[in-house]
């Protein structure tokens, strides 16, 4: 039996459906998103659609250095480097937690940043290590600045959905409402799925990356709804009831735009969408 | 004996009971979309030309989608008990009765969604593989997925509950599991993901595809992929390859989560029982020592018995049925 030739030459993209893309580069997205969701974490006054918004930055930017990461493996391994930017994430996060009383002033709370930047260093040193020739020497390109961009990224995700859930960053605060309520299960597994599901979804060899992050924040959406219904029955925002409810209302439209987006995208760029039909015959 | 003591037993039977239900849902589920089972080739099948009618559902591992599902579920049922439990006071199951059903459905709509995006995103990037998106596919596989996921979770959820709340429901509440649901749930996830994912795949390998082969060892990976094309009849789907698990393949998986549940717990509490640590609960004593001591020696005992089971089991099978066909 013959097996038909693996690669066909590709068309012109010229269906429709394909103009959506996302205005910034890789670098450009990892600096505008850092920086924006990270002011948004020192700043716990903010409502919580506002760090709604940084929240799904910041999903973009982990979903972007897990596909740095992963790009130049089979896709067995995307699930595990999006586990590990949360891990790095709920280590630097417990870190930046217990710091975050020093030069505190209100509701800015700067030095949680200093955890982001300890789980940056050793992302950095692991991604050094794993890359060096007589360590590990996986030599995979970029993988240093990759890994240094998920430990940040993780810590700035789990940071802002503490901050969502208790209104604060105050270490007993984040204990009792989200540690002792079991809610950092969900808020691990969540934002796991929010970073490494995009790329492994789209794995492939035509992935698009603009299709790719139209699932990242789709799942940001799925990640408010959630954490806007916690806030709404925990009542810890300080802005009553309305704060959870205009998150969740957010939270749906953002998904509801972006899924459909994503949804037609992919059924244009497709190779075709049929309704129904049988395989191709093999000789 | 007392009663908090039966109590505490039956209700851990329950447990193991609900656990072989859901680790055999499980299995069943991941079958349904490729998750574990035939997910290699499916993945694989239309880059080596074997344009397939499968549903891509690539959702990470197992243990990880599953954790998602019974976290959510958890998070959801524990978050309505919190508003619904003090308008039934002193009848909290009531409130439970409506929570954990809701909580479910929100982790299926979950699991559909991201069965969709992985379905649609991988299909899209094998563009050039000339593997089409079959809507009747699409939609045909998405009300099983969830349905399978919904029972998988539904009994995951509550053992979470039962656990949470094990003293109250035997009588002594000091008893009650110090998680909260919802990290429960996430534990018990990963744990029936795991056991899923490692067990009862019957669909690949020896069983199926190679079965002239010993192992199922030596057909070159271009033809890996002719699993995914024809049936006994027609053209292939999942729901022929459930139907071909639910045979042996998901019971198997069910009662292999279930005996591991049911061991581990029987070895803590007959321990806990033999040294007199039911139902008091002295705590740092010799007798707490005593109580680990005599659970870990039941639970070597255990591994040593299903060790030498298994060892005489495959010896009187190899002997009465054979060697493979095809040595």
């Amino acid at each position: 039996m013959t097996v038909t030739p693996a690669v066909v030459e590709e068309e012109a993209p010229t269906k429709k459906g394909l103009n959506f893309t996302f205005p910034l580069e890789e670098t450009e997205m990892g600096i505008v998103a850092g920086i924006i969701a990270a002011v948004i974490t020192i700043y716990t006054g903010f409502p919580a659609v506002i760090k709604g918004v940084g929240l799904i930055l910041a999903f973009l930017w982990g979903m972007d250095s897990v596909h740095k990461t992963s790009k130049y493996g089979l896709g067995t391994g995307v699930p595990s480097i999006g586990v590990l930017a949360i891990g790095y994430g709920v280590i630097g996060t417990v870190m930046g937690l217990a710091l975050a009383e020093y030069g505190r002033i209100g509701q800015l709370y700067p030095a949680v940043l200093v955890g982001v930047l300890v789980m940056g260093v050793i992302g950095l040193v692991s991604g050094t290590m794993s890359n060096h020739e007589k360590l590990i020497a996986m030599k995979i390109p970029h993988l240093e600045r990759a890994m240094m961009e998920l430990g940040m990224a993780g810590t700035l995700i789990i940071l802002l959905e503490c901050s969502i859930v208790t209104g604060s960053l105050n270490f007993g605060a984040v204990v009792t409402n989200v540690m002792n309520t079991g809610l950092i299960a969900l808020m691990f597994i969540f934002s796991c799925f929010a970073i490494l599901h995009p790329y492994n979804a789209c794995l492939g060899p035509d992935e698009r990356r603009e299709r790719t992050r139209m699932v990242a924040v789709e799942i940001g959406g799925l990640v408010c709804v959630l954490l806007g219904l916690a806030l709404v029955v925990l009542g810890t925002s300080p802005y009553g009831i309305l704060d959870g409810v205009s998150l969740i209302v957010f939270g749906v439209a953002v998904w509801v735009v972006f899924f459909r987006m994503f949804i037609k995208a992919c059924m244009d760029e497709a190779y075709s969408t049929v309704g129904t039909g049988l395989i191709k015959t093999i000789e | 004996m007392g009663l908090i003591v039966v109590l505490l037993f039956a209700w851990m039977l329950v447990i193991a009971f609900l656990a072989f239900i859901a680790c055999t849902f499980e299995d069943l589920e991941s079958d349904m979309g490729s998750q574990s089972n035939p997910n290699s080739q499916v993945q694989l099948a239309a880059q080596v030309g074997q344009i397939n009618r499968f549903f891509n559902k690539a959702i990470s591992g197992e243990p990880l989608s599953n954790a998602l599902y019974c976290a959510t579920a958890g998070t959801v049922a524990w978050l309505l008990l919190l508003k619904l439990e003090p308008l039934v006071p002193g009848e909290e199951w009531k409130a439970a009765v409506l929570a954990i059903p809701v909580g479910v459905l929100a982790a299926a709509m979950v699991n559909m969604i991201f069965s969709v995006t992985s379905h649609c995103g991988r299909t899209a990037a094998m563009k050039r593989f000339e593997q089409p998106i079959y809507l009747d596919v699409l939609y045909g596989h998405l009300l099983p997925i969830a349905t399978h996921a919904f029972m998988t979770t539904f009994c995951i959820t509550c053992i979470a509950y039962i656990q949470s709340n094990l003293g109250t429901l035997s009588g002594n509440p000091s008893l009650n599991h110090p998680f909260a649901l919802p990290l429960l749930g996430f534990i018990w996830g990963i744990t029936v993901g795991s056991i899923g994912s490692s067990t009862g795949d019957v669909h690949y390998g020896t069983e199926r595809e190679f079965q002239d082969r010993p192992f199922g060892e030596g057909k070159r990976v271009v033809y890996h992929g002719k699993i995914t094309r024809y049936a006994d009849c027609g053209v292939r789907t999942q729901r022929d390859i459930a139907g071909f698990c639910a045979k042996f393949g998901g019971p198997v998986t069910g009662m292999t989560f279930g005996l591991i549940i049911l061991f581990e717990n029987w070895r803590s509490m007959v321990g806990m029982q033999l040294s007199g640590f039911l139902p008091a609960l002295p705590v740092f004593t010799s007798t707490a020592d005593m109580a680990a001591v005599i659970g870990i020696v039941m639970g070597l005992l255990i591994v040593a018995a299903l060790a030498v089971g298994n060892l005489v089991f495959v010896r009187w099978v190899r002997k009465k049925c054979g060697p493979f066909v095809g040595v």
